[in-house]
């Protein structure tokens, strides 16, 4: 017989992660049947609270379900046992955060509160020294002659006519952008194969990149902008409609940032531009929407607090503040600007430098969500498709075997093994 | 000087025994019955364990017991209202509420043919009416009539006046206050069903057809509101599909956070019901874990035999209506596969928990129950049956035995 060990050390992470509820589950599977989201063939998240309490790492850390959840506390509201499932699935994605990442001693600054000084003073210093760099300093505040700082005319020669500011940002955030691309990508194809793996997906039907992009991406992407899902999970009502504000001021202050960049960059335009500019507008309307987006979190999370449907943790409000702190020190910047008051370079700085934070959290913090969520909304897809094929397949060979022609099941076999191959090609 | 005297509280099963055994050990006993009939919830059930007797055997023998002792005194429609010194030397207060039906009451029914106006029968859970003046169940002890004023019809009074022969209507009853000295105090208050409105996602009180087990013993019960034939409430139809919800609202931090002992065996009893009436009745049981104590377990086999059980490991969180039919749906996760299960039944029967009748309740001083409402035993005061802890019958007898005798042992000690 089989003898299986619990992975203790496990447990313990889990409990320590925020899932200190875990082990109270006894496996009644209420939350799989309140859940509005799990679905008939791969319902959450007793399994999960099962493979937690035996802390069985791989499996639960490559579990779609995870991301699949957006914690609306139901589970937890009607769990006989006070074991906070939404609870412990958010710890786990906390912890799935951490082990697909790179650089892990990023991911214990951006998770543990001590860090979160060290974050600022990592951004600071990157932000600071480019500003030197370029700009001798941060205009109007401090000169810093220790860097030996580039005149106006060796910056064009040297960048192609930039200006320095532009300079001083691109010096920045394009490597950062870069890095994050990068550290997301190892996380993502971490990600998907221990999925693969651990849904027991048959090489026949496993499909290369651009396939599952083209196959199933947009249509999550569509789900993603509808937050469809989300609005299915009947008691996050309250939670629905802010996190879709700031989903579309997301979008629109990226669009509007790419845009800048393009223009500014490579066709010279400088900025500030006027506040008639539809681009203007438009990056305004994203910071109200953000800002709106954002407060409409903060209120409805402590209310969801206290009627005991979550529990916010240190990651869930380090997130928020975050943001909320980039919405805020870019309108005072802009304000401040206006107004002409001399503090605005300052502000500006302070703007960059949250931004900055934000961005290198991408891969570390449970901003993650924005891609696994995403990963797993495809492999869901994907998975479906997979379950419906395979079914198909077996409904036939079964037909085929009951009615009893033996010669034909080899051709049954060919033409599995061909549908393996289309599937591959 | 200590008193002599036992005052057991509650004439259900529990409380009968124990004024039964205490009498019969020669000691005198007040039996107090807030009802206006000694029974309790035996009386309601089809069938009660552990041998499936029908409650008139049990009930019939221990009324017997009572009539011929002289030593039990019997106060229905009572209620302890205070309690005033300790062990061996209690002062009790019971209020007695009028019944307005005297002694000379031979209940022969003529009071009923004639009153028009009509009450819910509280004994069938609201599924019937009776007349403002009725009987409280076939088993009634006193076989006395009561009148509940409040649900007379105009000239009701007069009609029911004229039609009883014995002079036995007395409408200007008052309620009356004993005062009792006893020695110990046998707390046998039982239980009632957990409310099942709380329950809101298994929507009892807004689908016709999701009943409670006890709704379900009253189906079933030849005394009960169809006779004796198990028809679902929406169109008095005999189901062909049940589902049996367990756990609703037992082992639950939010409802009552114990097992309720009694429920899967109840559950499992319900679908024999259901397989005398119809054997070809498919039934789906959905459970945590069944738990059949001790020698119980043979009737989980028994049942699978004799009924058509299919067991669903998984609680039932979700229950909807199709509203054409009233036909439900029911959700749950099959743990051992792994997969949600969506039935759809002709009917939901509720394994509604047992609360202890005090949950809640304001109690008279000197008498301390548990979080859960659950009577705490102390020297002088003791508890049995479902006060005390969910049983089943046989169990709340042994309980009720040794209460009878703790509470001699407080006597005799002085």
């Amino acid at each position: 017989m089989a003898r299986i060990e619990p992975d203790v050390k496990t447990v313990k992470e889990i409990q320590a992660a925020g899932g200190d509820t875990v082990k109270k589950c006894y496996q009644c599977a209420t939350c799989a049947s309140v859940c509005p989201l799990a679905t008939e063939e791969v319902p959450f998240p007793r399994k999960q609270m099962l493979l937690g309490q035996w802390g069985f790492k791989e499996k639960l850390l490559s579990d779609p379900a995870l991301w699949l959840c957006h914690q609306c506390g139901d589970c937890s509201v009607y769990c006989p046992r006070g074991a906070r499932p939404g609870d412990v699935l958010g710890a786990l994605r906390n912890m799935a955060v951490r082990e697909l990442s790179e650089f892990k001693f990023l991911w214990t600054f951006y998770n543990k509160p001590w860090g979160l000084p060290i974050i600022f003073l990592i951004a600071t210093f990157f932000v600071v020294l480019s500003m030197s760099f370029f700009m001798g300093g941060i205009p109007g505040f401090f000169h810093w002659d220790l860097i030996p700082s580039l005149n106006i005319e060796e910056a064009h020669i040297l960048f192609l006519k930039l200006s320095p500011n532009v300079l001083a940002i691109d010096a920045v955030f394009v490597p950062l952008a870069v890095f994050v691309v990068v550290m997301v990508g190892i996380g993502v194809n971490r990600m998907w194969n221990g999925m693969v793996e651990n849904a027991g997906i048959p090489a026949a039907y496993r499909l290369g990149f651009w396939a599952l992009v083209s196959t199933y991406l947009v249509p999550a992407i569509k789900e993603i902008l509808a937050h469809s899902r989300f609005q299915e999970c009947g008691a996050n009502q309250w939670r629905f409609n802010g996190h879709r504000m700031l989903l579309w001021s997301f979008i629109i202050l990226f669009f509007v940032t790419t845009t800048v960049f393009i223009a500014a960059d490579i066709f010279g335009f400088h900025t500030p531009w006027p506040l008639y500019n539809p681009i203007k507008i438009l990056a305004n309307i994203g910071a109200i929407l953000l800002l709106y987006g954002v407060i409409s979190l903060i209120s409805n999370r402590s209310r969801a607090a206290m009627e005991g449907k979550l529990t916010s943790s240190y990651q869930d409000w380090f997130l928020i503040y975050l943001i909320l702190a980039v919405g805020l020190t870019g309108i005072l910047t802009e304000v401040l600007r206006l107004a002409q008051v001399s503090l605005y370079p300052l502000m500006y700085t302070l703007h960059l430098i949250v931004v900055f934070m934000l961005f290198l959290s991408i891969p570390y913090s449970k901003f993650a969500h924005l891609v696994y969520r995403t990963t797993a909304y495809v492999f869901d897809l994907y998975s479906r498709d997979v379950r419906a094929k395979m079914a198909a397949l077996s409904a036939a060979q079964a037909t085929e075997v009951a009615e009893g022609a033996p010669a034909e099941e080899s051709s049954v076999e060919a033409e599995g093994a061909s549908t393996g191959e289309e599937a591959k090609a | 000087m200590a008193y002599d005297k036992i005052l057991v509280v509650g004439g259900g099963i529990s409380g009968i025994t124990a004024a039964v055994e205490a009498a019969e050990m020669e000691y005198d006993v007040y039996l107090v019955e807030k009802e206006p009939s000694l029974g309790g919830r035996v009386a309601q059930l089809r069938y009660y364990f552990p041998k499936l007797c029908p409650p008139t055997c049990g009930l019939e023998m221990n009324y017997r017991r009572i009539k011929t002792n002289p030593r039990i005194t019997v106060y229905t429609m009572a209620t302890v209202k205070n309690i005033s010194g300790g062990p061996g030397n209690y002062k009790v207060t019971v209020e007695i509420a009028p019944r307005y039906v005297n002694e000379n009451c031979t209940a022969c029914g003529e009071c009923e043919k004639v009153c028009q106006g009509e009450r819910e029968n509280t004994f069938d859970f609201g599924l019937s009416k009776t007349k403002a003046i009725y009987l409280p169940h076939p088993m009634a002890y006193p076989l006395r009539y009561v009148l509940d004023k409040s649900a007379l019809a105009e000239g009701d009074l007069e009609r029911i006046k004229e039609a009883c022969k014995y002079n036995a209507i007395d409408p200007d009853m008052q309620p009356q206050t004993v005062e009792l000295e006893v020695g110990a105090i046998i707390w046998a208050t039982g239980w009632k069903p957990y409310d099942a409105r709380k329950l809101d996602n298994l929507g009892y009180g807004r689908f016709e057809n999701v009943i409670t087990n006890m709704e379900m013993e009253r189906l079933a019960s030849p005394t009960g509101p169809t006779g004796g034939r198990i028809l679902r409430p929406s169109d008095q139809a005999e189901p062909k599909t049940v589902a049996f919800v367990q756990c609703a609202g037992s082992r639950d931090e939010n409802h009552l956070p114990y097992c309720s002992y009694i429920c899967c065996l109840a559950s499992l009893k319900q679908s024999l019901y259901l397989a005398e009436q119809n054997q070809e009745t498919e039934i789906y049981f959905f459970y945590i874990d069944i738990r059949t104590p001790g020698r119980y377990e043979k009737f989980l086999r028994r049942a699978q035999e004799e009924a058509r059980i299919n067991f669903i490991k998984g609680k039932v969180a979700k229950i909807e209506e199709d509203p054409e039919t009233k036909d439900l749906i029911v959700t749950a996760e099959d743990t051992l596969s792994g997969k949600k299960v969506s039935q759809r039944v002709n009917m939901v029967v509720l394994a509604v928990g047992m609360q202890p009748s005090l949950a809640g309740e304001t109690l008279p001083a000197g008498v301390s129950v548990d979080e859960n409402g659950f009577v705490q035993i102390s020297e002088g005061m003791y508890a049995c049956g479902c006060a005390r802890l969910p049983l089943d019958v046989m169990t709340s007898n042994e309980t009720a035995t040794a209460a009878a005798l703790k509470a001699i042992q407080t006597i005799v000690r002085g």
